[in-house]
């Protein structure tokens, strides 16, 4: 449990506070001059990129998982409950 | 006695489903922070910005400009200049919409929205109502005329 709160410490450290900072800072360069259409399509963009990339790792992860673990993988070995048939 | 041994509950180890998540939830803050901030800077009006107020009706669009000139169904704006429209309706929900300039705001009655843009082309663009509105919507239209004073 250590572990996994140490894990989210470290991961709200790289992401929230950046991210923080990042927003925080670009309040100084607004009210000025901009294109909508730049600033929209390319959140858009962005923010499908991100989109693709999830979909694409957990579907890819999906794929693997079903062909790594089915019953007629030549890889496959019983889990010691189906071996033993206890815990 | 039973003792509870790391992983045993699950069978194996769950360190990279921590990671997983983890980084799942990252990509959400990066998305929630980059959206929210994105909007923040558009909806930030410069200070020189004309005001135009403009109004909705079935089917039909009315600007007034800041020195009370209305217009009908067009509206004439200066390339490079920043324009802030109040945007509201007569009577029922409408949707000001420039395509073309990625400018889109409900025009709903007794309600003062606001949306601003700059122009940065000269040309003609349309302008279009968003929001169903009733028989004629399809062509409650408009035109958005740029000119480029400088030129």
């Amino acid at each position: 449990m250590k572990v996994i709160i140490g894990l989210g410490i470290v991961l709200a450290l790289l992401v929230v506070l950046p991210s923080a900072q990042y927003v925080l800072a670009a309040g100084d360069s607004t009210g000025e001059y901009l294109d909508r259409r730049v600033e929209i399509w390319g959140l858009f963009y962005r923010l499908m990129i991100v989109a693709f990339t999830v979909g694409t790792v957990v579907s890819g992860l999906i794929v693997w998982l079903v062909l790594r673990f089915r019953e007629s993988n030549p890889k496959a070995k019983p889990t010691s409950y189906e071996a033993s048939g206890s815990w | 006695m039973r003792h509870r041994v790391r992983g045993k509950m699950s069978g194996h180890s769950t360190w990279p489903e921590w990671v997983y998540v983890g980084v799942v939830v990252a990509l959400l803050c990066y998305v929630g922070a980059e959206a929210w901030n994105i909007e923040r800077i558009i909806e930030h009006v410069p200070e020189d910005a004309k005001l135009i107020k403009v109004e909705g009706q079935q089917w039909l669009w009315t600007f007034e400009h800041e020195d009370g000139t209305k217009e009908i169904g067009e509206l004439h704006l200066e390339k490079g200049k920043a324009y802030k429209f109040e945007v509201t309706s007569k009577d029922v929900i409408h949707s000001f919409n420039i395509h073309d300039y990625t400018v889109l705001m409900d025009a709903v009655p007794g309600r003062i929205n606001t949306v601003w843009f700059s122009p940065n082309v000269a040309g003609e663009f349309d302008i279009q109502c968003r929001e169903y509105c009733g028989l004629i919507h399809y062509n409650m239209r408009g035109t958005l005329i740029v000119e480029d004073k400088g030129a």
